[in-house]
């Protein structure tokens, strides 16, 4: 039995320690997904609280045959969903807004991450599914499972977020060369 | 589309978060507090795949089981008690190969010479059958 199996059975047993040693790899990878997609950096922060609270207390219906940070990403995007609703903001229009939160973390850079350009141009399942698979390197079959879309779908989605984001580099780069050349 | 994937990478390593000690304290207090829902009862296992098969067999079974015992118990077909005056009236056509007598003489004599042609019939049958054989 693999660690994270050991304090995963630990934790359905009621170990509050087993959970957090758990969940201490994936906390800061959750809050940087939750901070993309909430409204403020303290709405992040509630639903990555939310996001452990849930996942201790039903813990039991966890499935072994996903992996951990499947389960928990499913539960973070439920919540993140739930924390913007009673902000009544839409994942795009975070972008507008003075006090996002994912603009006060990026660190300071000469060119835009493409992380805000993402969630200008796509849509919510498609950032998700964007963030699930090169941030988390989760495989299609996990990102399908997180977001309850068929694999056909999630293939097709990413491919589409893919060209988007190439286009949107493509087009972000011969705008920087026509300003160096003036 | 290499570098969408290496750029999507590198700018998630540019989003700077840490979980501050308050909110970690936070999430500690909420855990020891929260009672973890007990397990579900689970639902009715898996039938195995010969539970079909048992299962259609017996519903064609007891089918045939009702349609045997209903027949047993369907009344005899009434017999009208008064049949139909001309019983032939019932028969099917019968295709006769018949040729008719046409009677010149006394029917003694008519008689007489049918027999003698019958003789005659028999005996011309017997010449050829030991001709044959």
């Amino acid at each position: 039995m693999s660690n994270e199996a050991t304090l995963i059975e630990a934790a359905q047993n009621g170990s509050v320690a087993a959970f957090t040693n758990l969940v201490q790899a994936y906390r800061e990878g959750l809050l940087r997904f939750l901070v993309t997609r909430t409204t403020s950096f303290a709405d992040a922060e509630d639903a990555l609280q939310e996001t452990l609270i849930n996942a201790y207390r039903y813990l039991h219906s966890y499935d072994a045959r996903w992996r951990f940070s499947t389960w928990l990403y499913r539960i973070a995007i439920n919540n993140a969903a739930r924390q913007r609703s009673v902000a009544t903001v839409e994942l795009g229009e975070l972008c507008d807004e003075e006090d996002d939160p994912l603009k006060h973390c990026i660190a300071a850079s000469d060119r835009e991450n493409l992380w805000l350009s993402a969630r200008r141009l796509l849509n919510d399942e498609m950032y998700a599914a964007m963030w699930l698979r090169y941030v988390e390197d989760m495989s299609v079959n996990d990102i399908s499972a997180v977001l309850e879309r068929s694999v056909s779908w999630t293939k097709v989605n990413l491919l589409r977020g893919r060209r988007l984001l190439d286009a949107e580099l493509n087009r972000a780069a011969t705008e920087s060369k026509s300003k160096a050349y003036g | 589309m290499d570098n969408v994937a290496e750029r999507l990478r590198q700018d998630a390593r540019d989003i700077e978060v840490s979980v501050s000690s308050e909110l970690d304290d936070r999430i500690r207090a909420s855990l020891e507090s929260t009672v973890p829902e007990p397990p579900t009862p689970k639902a009715a296992p898996q039938r195995p795949p010969w539970f079909w098969w048992a299962s259609s067999l017996t519903g064609v079974a007891a089918a045939i089981i009702v349609v045997v015992i209903a027949n047993l118990q369907a009344p005899e077909p009434v017999v009208p008690a008064n049949p139909a005056a001309n019983p032939t009236a019932f028969l099917p056509p019968v295709s006769w190969k018949v040729e008719t007598a046409v009677l010149t003489s006394p029917l003694e004599q008519e008689i007489e010479d049918l027999q003698s042609d019958l003789k005659k019939a028999e005996e011309a049958l017997k010449k050829d059958i030991e001709a044959v054989f």
